[in-house]
């Protein structure tokens, strides 16, 4: 268990190194010289070379990536072009907003999912199934910023009958919610449907059906409980994805969040902004996925390494 | 498998208490009946460090948090006393005395003296702190050696005694006074700036009127009365609320609430407002001193062709683009804004004639196939003109390509050489002066620099290098209206508009005044009594 | 939406399964088939240059009428026309940029499949590099630094997806590998890319194929979100994402400009997905993809 985990934990650092070093990369073939970006627009050229002197943008590119490697690993991800803030002081900042919706919307979307796939498997092939079927692929298929749009229209602007977007009160929470939750919502419905048909197929189902247990009861008892396990792991992965930024929602709706914070740090090409809030979110990726398989490993001891691909 | 559920339960629950955070307004301590001045916006405030902001934003609340030797009037662009309560500048505009006021305390207790105001300048000047503002102070005497390292004084700055200041100039600088009203030069207390560092922004000390009580990045921005502000009648307000995050909609709409007392007017809505008296008695407009422009590189092939470049000033439709814009700005005919002391109205400009743009062009080989590309900011509104202009375009039979970049990118790019053909750029002046357009934007000197259409013009430059020490007003406009008509004729640019900023204001708010060089002050804005007034 | 890491089972049933398609991949068919028509057909079905000023709505859009079925723009432009055109980019950049998912996809997959070892060990760690970043926020990255234009979207696009593609294409390659067919293939000397080419990759063309329907859906949505960031195919030509990015302006206003361009986006990805996922559901009802 130890050795899995001590494994797994120096694949994640492999991982991370290779990120890192990606991220690092993107950085350095921009297109805008950082000096520039910190010396504005009217910065004469003697302004400029002092500045990249002090940036120590004119060292190779590999002590540059030691140096920013180095001050990573003690959590300073530098300083903002634009801002001139701590990055990560910045990115923490902006965390708690992040973390709200993405939470309130899986809750949103782990509730809509189990009730729509659940509702389909018990009514497998039926006429009810087909539509759940494809009202989870509208659900998928919906771009958020559009639906997203059509709730402020409707529901805010005609119907006020929430804030047109902001932060700070429990109402703005809740079309943020819909328009993020909707399209997870689908995607788990679709996969609970997959894993209760293959559940349903199993032995231990055929021995609950042949003591006498009814078709929805041998659902319910036991095939539910053992789909939906696969399920919140996926969850879970996709709540670690969820907490690394969501953009396109939180621009729609002006949420003070990660996501807009680097969309932000994109069209300033604030690069060490820019730098942070990918790999932040690649950090909490990462950690999630070893969170998850230690998880695993711990309740199923026969599960290793190779099995999780 | 019912422990794994359980234990991811559990995570989720240790994430709860991260709902608290960023919610509910901790104690901002304001008395119930504070006059509070409720504003909205958009974007953050990138920064309240006075060596650091050089936009619209920061210096919105630097200007309110610091003070200067002197500052522009409310509404126009004359200097009046702040910091300085007289001065004087020798005959050859290189020594400027100033005579401070010995009733200016910053927040922390400790008075303002004149080892604070050179501290700033020798701040923004110190390599290491990265400021925009270096450029300003670097023709007094001793700069450069400072700058370089090689003394660790500036020397041409005087400090007799503590209310007095003294600058020595290496060259005559008639608009250095301007310079001194830019925030980068405000009182700084070196107590505070070096403890902080580049954290100085989130735990700003100054002398203004306001003072910072609260900050939260993308949410709230909150200036309270500064009790011991050297004017005692001012400011008239408690506090400043800024709510961030605040979408232009949003904020039109919690304007009509009555929940926000100054807002800017979304583009949609501005046809109602303007045709809906009551709403348009509200609104205050002013002309900005900045121009809109699209440059030509005068080195770059077709339009090293001066008729090419003609023929594009006569091909674009300019009311249309202020059409676009709802009425926003002012259709520009020459490169100084109305309002620029210097400025000429008698300037005709180029009028919209796509036949003779077509003549023009064939005249100078330009075939149908010509396919410039125009390098603007990545933004909606610059993108959409673009798109006018682009349309323009299409009728004389030049198809534009447009390259939406980021901003930086762009500033980047039109300073190589042979790089950029065509962009779209604006200019707002720092000093009310034509020497702050024609000599920054035109002279040779400033190749690779801020002249971005590498324009070069012999006879400009020596009418510029004529006019730039001259303190004698009639004379200097005269040179500079000279080189104007010059540049004009040689059309490296094609002027487009002169931007207007309109805001809308409650009836109970008073002594709102727009500058066309700054943001407005808020130390003198005092509100009636309104249905409103509960924070 | 991302291909999950599912489980992976032999896909004869694929195969083998009899062309009988349900209603929803007619339905999704007939979707596809339509949008494939108004992008080959748009210069005879548009009624008006889609960037041309065509009304003088400048600064304040104009609702539908007889003349304009969908309104103008805030430049004059007609919006049915955009409306059509943008079926043509939105294709385009769909289907080029899954063809670019899939082709680095399906290598990566095959040679970490067939090798196995250090080859699959390296493969498969630059799979979770990529697997860590957040995708939208990556591509934004990319392009910003690389400059919006068809190609570099295209390619951005096709860089941040394809690890889905790969992963199921290893995990199908490693099992057909110990297949009989394979190793008697390879008992007789077939050397590996013969072995690839000829025994393995036309037994995983059908799930490619499915993957290629499912994966334009998620390019397509790709796309219209970094057009809606403004960081799509530049101007003139109409993209439906920037078309709605633009339409945000007005929303209060003007909402009608911001609901078509929506419905076009919205049916196209439920065309793509209700023909791939129909089919799915169909033939190998336990594989979630």
């Amino acid at each position: 268990m130890f050795r899995f985990l001590l494994r797994r934990i120096v694949v994640g650092l492999g991982v991370l190194l290779g990120v890192s070093l990606i991220t690092f990369l993107i950085a350095f073939v921009v297109p805008a010289d950082p000096a520039v970006a910190m010396a504005g627009a009217k910065a004469d050229p003697q302004t400029l070379a002092i500045i990249r002197e002090q940036l120590g943008l004119n060292q190779p590119l590999y002590i540059q990536y030691a140096r920013y490697l180095r001050r990573a690993l003690h959590g300073d991800l530098g300083r903002s072009y634009i801002r001139r803030e701590n990055v990560t002081a910045l990115i923490l900042e902006r965390f708690p907003a992040t973390a709200i919706l993405a939470l309130s919307a899986m809750a949103l979307a782990l509730m809509l999912g189990l009730l729509m796939g659940g509702l389909a498997a018990a009514w497998r092939d039926r006429a009810l199934d087909h539509a759940l079927f494809v009202l989870s692929l509208g659900f998928v298929s919906m771009p958020v910023f559009w639906i997203g749009t059509l709730l402020l229209i409707v529901a805010a602007s005609y119907l006020k009958l929430f804030p047109l977007g902001g932060f700070g009160s429990w109402s703005a929470l809740v079309l943020p919610t819909i328009t993020l939750g909707l399209g997870l919502a689908g995607y788990y419905s679709r996969i609970l449907h997959t894993n209760l048909g293959e559940a349903m197929g199993q032995d231990y189902i055929r021995t609950a059906r042949g003591k006498g247990l009814s078709p929805r009861g041998a659902l319910i008892r036991h095939a539910l409980p053992n789909a939906l396990a696969p399920l919140l792991t996926l969850a879970g992965l996709d709540l670690a994805g969820l907490l690394s930024g969501v953009v396109l929602t939180e621009t729609v709706f002006d949420w003070p969040g990660i996501g807009r914070l680097a969309f932000e740090a994109v069209f300033n090409l604030d690069i060490p902004l820019i730098m942070g809030t990918v790999l932040f979110g690649a950090v909490i990726v990462i950690a999630a996925n070893i969170v998850v398989d230690a998880l695993y490993a711990w309740l199923d001891p026969r599960i290793r390494l190779g099995d999780l691909g | 498998m019912g422990l794994l559920r359980f234990s991811s339960l559990s995570a989720l629950l240790l994430l709860v208490p991260l709902l608290g955070c960023g919610r509910g307004n901790d104690a901002l301590q304001l008395p119930p009946n504070a006059r509070i001045l409720h504003l909205a916006s958009l974007d953050d405030i990138p920064t309240l460090d006075p060596a650091a902001g050089y936009d619209t934003a920061s210096w919105t609340f630097e200007q309110m948090i610091f003070d200067t030797l002197v500052r522009y009037s409310d509404a126009g662009v004359d200097l009046v006393p702040d910091l300085a309560t007289s001065w004087q500048e020798s005959a050859d505009a290189r020594t400027f005395t100033f005579h401070l006021r010995r009733n200016a305390t910053f927040t922390n207790g400790r008075a303002v003296t004149s080892a604070d105001l050179r501290y700033e300048i020798e701040r923004v000047l110190t390599p290491a702190t990265r400021s925009k503002g270096i450029e300003y102070y670097r023709d007094i005497i001793g700069a450069e050696a400072f700058v370089a390292g090689r003394a660790s004084t500036v020397s041409g700055i005087e400090t007799p005694d503590p209310w007095t200041i003294i600058f020595h100039l290496a060259a005559a600088d008639p608009i250095f006074l301007d310079k001194l009203a830019m925030p980068f030069a405000a009182a700084v207390p070196r107590e505070a700036a070096q403890k902080w560092g580049d954290d100085f922004s989130r735990h700003v000390i100054g002398s203004g009127p306001f003072m910072l009580r609260q900050w939260r990045s993308g949410q709230q921005i909150v200036l309270v009365r500064n009790p011991h502000y050297f004017d005692p009648s001012l400011p008239r307000l408690d506090a400043i609320v800024m709510q961030l995050g605040v979408d232009p909609e949003l904020e039109w709409l919690k304007f009509q609430a009555g929940d926000l007392d100054i807002s800017a007017i979304p583009p949609a809505e501005f046809p109602y407002v303007m045709k809906t008296p009551r709403l348009r008695n509200l609104t205050l407009h002013i002309t900005t001193l900045s121009t809109d422009y699209l440059g030509m590189n005068c080195r770059m092939k077709p339009f090293d062709d001066v008729r090419v470049r003609q023929a594009f000033n006569y091909a674009i439709r300019k009311p249309k683009l202020i059409a676009i814009l709802n009425g926003r700005g002012v259709a520009a005919s020459g490169i100084l804004p109305p309002g620029l002391p210097g400025y000429d109205p008698g300037i005709r400009g180029y009028p919209f004639d796509p036949a003779k743009a077509r003549a023009l062009l064939e005249a100078a080989g330009v075939g149908r196939n010509f396919a410039p590309t125009l390098w603007l900011r990545a933004d909606q509104q610059e993108i959409t003109l673009a798109e006018s202009v682009q349309q323009d375009l299409a009728q004389v039979g030049v198809h534009l390509i447009l390259k939406p970049v980021a901003w930086s990118a762009l500033l980047e790019a039109i300073r190589q050489p042979h790089t950029v053909e065509f962009f779209s750029l604006g200019w707002e002046a720092d000093f009310p002066d034509p020497q702050n357009f024609l000599e920054v934007l035109f002279a040779r000197r400033q190749w690779g620099s801020n002249n971005d259409s590498f324009y070069a013009n012999p006879r400009v430059d020596q009418l510029l290098d004529e006019a730039a020490p001259l303190s004698d007003r009639a004379r200097r406009y005269a040179l500079y209206d000279e080189a104007q008509q010059l540049i004009l004729g040689d059309a490296p640019w094609v002027v487009l508009y002169y931007p207007v900023t309109y805001v809308i204001r409650q009836p109970w708010v008073h002594n709102y005044i727009l500058n066309p060089l700054r943001p407005t002050r808020f130390d003198r804005v005092w509100l009636a009594p309104h249905p409103h007034e509960t924070p | 939406m991302h291909f999950t890491r599912g489980s992976i089972r032999a896909f004869a049933s694929v195969i083998s399964a009899r062309l009988k398609p349900n209603l929803m991949e007619v339905a999704g068919a007939l979707m596809v088939a339509l949008l494939a028509a108004t992008a080959i057909g748009a210069p005879y079905l548009a009624p008006y240059d889609p960037a041309a000023a065509v009304a003088n709505s400048f600064g304040d859009p104009a609702p539908p009428s007889r003349a304009f079925p969908l309104g103008t723009d805030e430049l004059g432009r007609d919006v049915l026309s955009r409306l059509i055109w943008g079926a043509r980019i939105s294709l385009e950049v769909g289907l080029a940029a899954m063809a670019v998912t899939l082709a680095i996809g399906v290598i990566v997959g095959l040679l970490a499949g067939f090798f196995g070892g250090l080859t699959d060990f390296v493969l498969m760690r630059l799979t979770d590099i990529m697997l860590s970043f957040p995708t939208l926020l990556l591509a934004m990255a990319f392009v910003t630094v690389l400059h919006p234009s068809l190609l570099t979207i295209l390619l951005v696009i096709g860089l941040v997806s394809w690890t889905g593609v790969a992963r199921v294409v290893r995990a199908e390659t490693l099992s057909l590998a110990q297949r009989d067919f394979v190793t008697a293939a390879r008992s007789l000397g077939a050397g590996p890319a013969r072995l690839i080419a000829i025994h393995i990759l036309p037994n995983v063309m059908p799930l490619i194929v499915v993957m290629a329907v499912l994966g334009t859906s998620s390019t397509l949505l790709l796309d219209a979100g970094l057009s809606f960031l403004g960081l799509g195919v530049p101007p003139p030509t109409p993209s439906w994402g920037r078309m709605i990015e633009e339409a945000t302006t007005y929303f209060r206003t003007a909402p009608w400009l911001a609901v078509f361009p929506g419905l076009a986006i919205f049916s196209a990805v439920l065309g793509f997905n209700l023909l791939g996922y129909g089919y799915l559901r169909r033939t190998a009802p336990r594989r979630s993809l």
